[in-house]
């Protein structure tokens, strides 16, 4: 959806870029893609099949015996499958062109619905160079190209060579720099010429021992067990058939007729620890796939960061799309003093592809105390991060926080299930959920606790979290629209919360004294309006 | 590098426009009259459906279903008139105001809220009209900056006028023109 404004901005702009973009070997031509592309082609609709697959794996599960039992189907539907899923990849490589010229990329693609894109350079949000395995031998890369807009506008050149891709990158780069408002883009040319654009400094780099730390404190693994939760039965017997096998019995190894009660325990603790073990391992494993030989580059005003073992990611920011730095401390990281910090930028690109998410935000992992400080000053020269968190400068919220949620929320459900209980007579289960009620309580107190908001000139931040924490820290004048809510009888107790709508997602602060919650809004507005920035 | 050369002198907090203080424009009459209106024919509707179907003589079916359906359907009622109600006490509670920089929509029964959209942060605006809104010449407004479509600034029930006057101020607003220059 376009309207006038940006039409009107669009013309300004192309006029100004087209300078300085001229001559180029590889323009005006529609070009196709190296035949490696059909490797890609292959394996992007067999990824595909299988997220869409995922929500088969239940009925799958529940018949594989009989889907076993009848080879004679699905082995010949798989390898008509897999025939398909050829034959769509070497059509899709055969349709799709691409074409450069001086401040544009145009793709046609699409084998049944055809689709042409057409994407002018100063419309590139972020520029990514993405380098699958496979595509490691030949020397060919990904170029994905992203735009402020929807995800149908995202533009992914598929096999290119690696210099060829990096060339274009930087070219494009160039190109968006030269959109950039006057009075900046003046300061930057003075500074840089694209002859000089090599020399990275590096801000941060990953050693393995730190990926292995961010394995084990972002422990995803209970999802992945909920996932294999139908094949538990199968897999029991699978182990103890193996076990068999090696000279270990099980069931004489757990049974208090033989063994005394305290060695049942320990074999059962030390059977707990090696699954617990296992299961962080593949955490681990996920880690370092992702994240093998991170760095974080500064070239410019640009962060770029790479990683990846099997898939070499390239994602590289524009300090200036920055729109927040989170601080994340989970309870485990509280303990190794580690942080999880995150460089968060516009969401609407985030959204629409759930899988590259990850990979889209600019997140360190794992960092140490000072070097996580160090990393926010770079990006944010003036902020008072560290001293407000040393000096204990938030303000909190409102203690009624914790009355309103226990006797809103928690109250409710507990009389709804305790009544369920009576009446099916099982009132021993009340006190079950008056344990709960009395932890979710609990938890309410720890979440009030860390609810903290702090302002200075130029940012605000903010402090949540349950048993970990996080700060949250954003420029005031990047506030995209703000919100003020307030019940009639928070009215009363002169309480409010604020929401404050940034471009990579809101924020919401409950429960604050109404005259803060005012004076933030009214300077945040200040702010906005009186500094003409652009938050791009 | 936004942050490198700024400077911003601090103010007194009492001197900067208050939000508190605003001075609220009503939307059109005809807007939560004509809600009402659509809401009780909703519930004529519900109450004829209820109706015909309780007193059908075509198929014979048993007392006790017939009492079920009485209950479930006058339930279903009351909670729909019930919601137009209170929805009508919500729509005349609604209101706008304009400032030369900014633009708010405050809104809400029993959880009151102000949102407001500095225009320097505006993308693009929308009018939209429904069927009705074209009947008695309403239009509702949509704002959308880059807070994506859950943030979307809307304000209904505008006199077509107001809507036309309001979009065109927030297009030629020096805020917007001078964007990205």
């Amino acid at each position: 959806m376009k309207n006038d404004i940006s039409q009107q901005q669009e013309s300004k702009i192309n006029d100004s870029a087209e300078q300085k973009i001229g001559t180029d070997d590889h323009s005006a031509n529609w070009q196709q893609l190296s035949p490696i592309a059909i490797l890609y082609f292959t394996a992007s609709s067999f990824k595909q099949i299988f997220s869409n697959a995922f929500y088969l794996i239940p009925v799958l599960a529940l018949n594989y015996k009989s889907i076993i039992q009848h080879p004679y189907i699905w082995i010949p539907s798989i390898l008509g499958l897999v025939a398909i899923l050829i034959v769509f990849a070497v059509l899709s490589f055969k349709v799709y062109r691409f074409r450069l010229t001086d401040n544009n990329i145009e793709i046609r693609s699409g084998v049944i619905s055809k689709k042409h894109l057409n994407l002018p350079f100063e419309r590139v949000q972020n520029v990514k160079i993405e380098q699958p395995l496979y595509y490691r031998f030949s020397g060919h890369a990904c170029l994905q190209l992203d735009t402020a807009g929807s995800a149908k506008n995202e533009a992914k050149i598929i096999a290119l060579k690696l210099e060829l891709a990096e060339k274009l990158k930087s070219q494009i780069l160039q190109h968006t720099k030269q959109s950039k408002p006057i009075g900046e883009s003046k300061f930057a040319s003075s500074q840089t010429s694209p002859s000089n654009n090599t020399t990275e400094t590096t801000l941060n780099t990953r050693s393995l021992s730190d990926l292995i730390i961010h394995g084990i404190t972002s422990n995803r693994i209970w999802i992945f067990l909920g996932g294999l939760a139908p094949f538990f039965d199968d897999i029991a017997t699978h182990i103890g058939d193996w076990a068999n096998k090696l000279g270990m019995d099980f069931k004489a190894l757990f049974s208090l007729q033989t063994h005394s009660m305290l060695e049942v325990g320990l074999y059962a603790l030390s059977l707990t620890i090696l699954i617990m073990l296992i299961l962080v391992s593949f955490s681990v494993i996920g880690s370092i796939i992702s994240f093998y030989g991170y760095t974080l580059n500064k070239l410019d005003d640009r962060y770029i960061r790479r990683s990846g073992l099997l898939t070499k990611h390239e994602v590289s920011m524009r300090l200036s799309r920055l729109q927040m730095v989170v601080r994340k401390q989970d309870w485990l990281d509280l303990i190794l003093k580690r942080i999880n910090l995150k460089f968060e930028q516009n969401s609407s690109i985030e959204n629409s592809m759930n899988a590259s998410a990850a990979t889209n935000k600019i997140i360190v992992p794992s960092v140490k105390l000072n070097e996580c400080q160090d990393l926010i000053d770079d990006a944010y020269p003036q902020n008072k991060l560290a001293q407000l968190i040393n000096q204990q400068g938030f303000i909190s919220i409102s203690k009624r926080f914790i009355a309103r949620n226990i006797v809103l929320i928690w109250m409710p459900i507990w009389i709804v299930a305790s009544l369920i209980c009576w009446f099916n007579h099982q009132a021993i289960l009340i006190l079950i959920t008056t344990t709960l009620l009395a932890l979710f309580s609990g938890l309410t107190v720890l979440r009030w606790r860390r609810w903290g908001i702090a302002q200075d000139q130029n940012f605000i931040y903010i402090r949540k979290g349950l048993i970990g924490v996080d700060y949250y820290c954003f420029p005031t004048f990047k506030v995209q629209q703000t919100k003020f809510l307030q019940t009639e009888l928070m009215k009363r107790r002169e309480l409010a919360s604020v929401k404050f709508v940034l471009a990579s997602g809101a924020l919401k602060i409950p429960l604050i004294s109404q005259e803060l919650a005012f004076g933030l809004i009214n300077d945040c507005l200040f702010k906005v309006e009186s500094s003409k920035k652009s938050w791009m | 590098m936004p942050q490198s050369n700024f400077n911003n002198p601090m103010m007194d907090v009492a001197d900067l426009p208050q939000i508190q203080e605003l001075d609220k424009q009503r939307l059109s009459e005809k807007y939560a009259s004509t809600n009402l209106k659509v809401g009780a024919c909703v519930v004529l509707l519900l109450l004829i459906i209820a109706f015909i179907l309780y007193f059908q003589p075509f198929i014979e079916v048993s007392q006790n279903i017939r009492q079920n359906l009485l209950f479930i359907s006058s339930a279903i009622i009351i909670i729909v008139s019930l919601v137009v109600l209170l929805g009508y006490q919500a729509d005349i509670r609604k209101s706008y105001t304009l400032r030369d920089l900014d633009i708010h929509y405050s809104s809400g029964l029993f959880f009151r809220k102000t949102v407001s959209q500095p225009i320097t942060r505006i993308q693009h605006i929308e009018l939209k009209r429904g069927p009705i809104d074209r009947k008695i010449n309403l239009a509702k407004l949509q704002v959308f900056s880059a807070g994506g479509a859950m943030h979307t600034f809307e304000i209904p029930g505008l006199p077509l006028e107001t809507a036309q006057q309001l979009r065109q101020y927030i297009i030629e607003h020096k805020d917007v023109t001078n964007h990205e220059k």
